[in-house]
């Protein structure tokens, strides 16, 4: 069961040694974290080792906590930093993180994949499918926006940019997903013809 | 300029001024085109909305406060006691010392000061036999009593909050 406490109350606990007020705090944010580490990495295992890579990063730190802004704007920015450190660490030999090429391999694999079972397919996993096909900077936007209930200014300050710039991103990010949703639903109509 | 769409999404995002809202309605009233557009974007808007996030493994947790437990039992040791009770101690001797010695000097006899002779009066040790039955000892062993067990309950304590972890 998890903790009725504030993360702000449980975050006081932890700091008194209590470690079963951070087991909560971890409980509370593990699936937005979890989510936001697979949005970069593109699989369950790096995602996996990301999200505790942050969640030990923030316990470590979480005396220098100012409160000045929500624990989860916080921990995502940390989450934000230690995803892009993985990825660039694991893509240095290969491209850039920016680099479309990288996602259309991803894209085209994924469509290959369930084509066998394109009419038991629901349009939630299309959506999951061209959010994969995001690259990391898209996919991260929408997920903070949409899932991490943070507004323009909040995400800004994850990312560390500007408020007006996360709008651009944002809009961006939402017209290539709905162009891949598209192209995405497109193509398995026609394998089904 | 504005886009149609960029316009619509900041009016389904709930971020247009008022103004733009009311061009925005009266556009949506009149303008079939424009009401289709909106119908789509507030289609796939509801369907990010309503996306499920991923689940980490069983463990996660665990392994979280694993890690950080094996962590912190790497860290040495130096690093883990508290300060402030390390300076807790070094006052308390400082002023053990200082105390010992001021009784000292308070026991030596200063007008037995004359050269040193064969008829000179040996020299006097202080009372501590006397010391150990008075006051000053029972505070001290008082201080000591309530220091170990301000000791044994922080010690207690972290052991419930690990059990509890």
């Amino acid at each position: 069961m998890q903790s009725k406490l504030s993360d702000i109350e449980l975050i006081k606990l932890s700091l008194k040694g209590n470690q079963s007020a951070y087991a909560d705090l971890v409980k509370r944010h593990q699936c937005f974290v979890f989510t936001l580490a697979m949005r970069f990495t593109k699989s369950r295992e790096d995602a996996e080792e990301v999200a505790q890579d942050c969640f030990v990063k923030a316990f470590r730190s979480l005396e220098s906590f100012k409160q000045e802004s929500k624990f989860s704007t916080w921990l995502y920015s940390i989450v934000y930093t230690t995803a892009m450190t993985s990825l660039r660490k694991k893509r240095l030999d290969t491209s850039s993180i920016d680099d479309e090429e990288t996602y259309i391999q991803i894209e085209n694999v994924s469509s290959g994949y369930d084509t066998d079972n394109a009419e038991n397919k629901s349009r939630s996993f299309y959506l999951n499918q061209a959010i994969e096909q995001l690259t990391p900077d898209d996919a991260t936007i929408i997920t903070l926006f949409y899932k991490g209930e943070q507004s323009l200014e909040e995400i800004a300050q994850t990312l560390g940019i500007e408020a007006n710039s996360v709008k651009v991103k944002l809009f961006r990010a939402r017209q290539r997903l709905k162009e891949k949703l598209e192209r995405n639903l497109k193509y398995e109509v026609k394998e089904l013809i | 300029m504005n886009s149609i769409e960029e316009k619509l999404w900041d009016y389904i995002d709930g971020i247009c001024t008022a103004d733009e809202r009311a061009a925005i309605d009266e556009l949506l009233t009149h303008d079939e085109a424009y009401q289709q557009k909106y119908l789509e974007l507030l289609a796939l808007n509801r369907e990010i909305a309503a996306m499920q996030l991923d689940e980490p493994p069983m463990a996660f947790t665990y392994n979280v406060l694993e890690t950080i437990r094996a962590d912190y039992a790497k860290q040495p040791l130096k690093a883990r006691i508290n300060k402030t009770l390390i300076n807790v101690i070094v006052g308390f001797f400082i002023v053990t010392i200082v105390g010992l010695f001021i009784i000292m000097l308070a026991n030596i006899n200063w007008s037995a000061g004359a050269p040193v002779s064969s008829t000179a009066a040996p020299f006097k040790m202080p009372g501590f036999t006397k010391l150990f039955t008075s006051d000053v000892f029972k505070g001290f062993m008082f201080f000591d009593v309530v220091l170990g067990l301000f000791l044994f309950d922080s010690m207690l304590r972290k052991r419930t909050s690990i059990k509890q972890a």
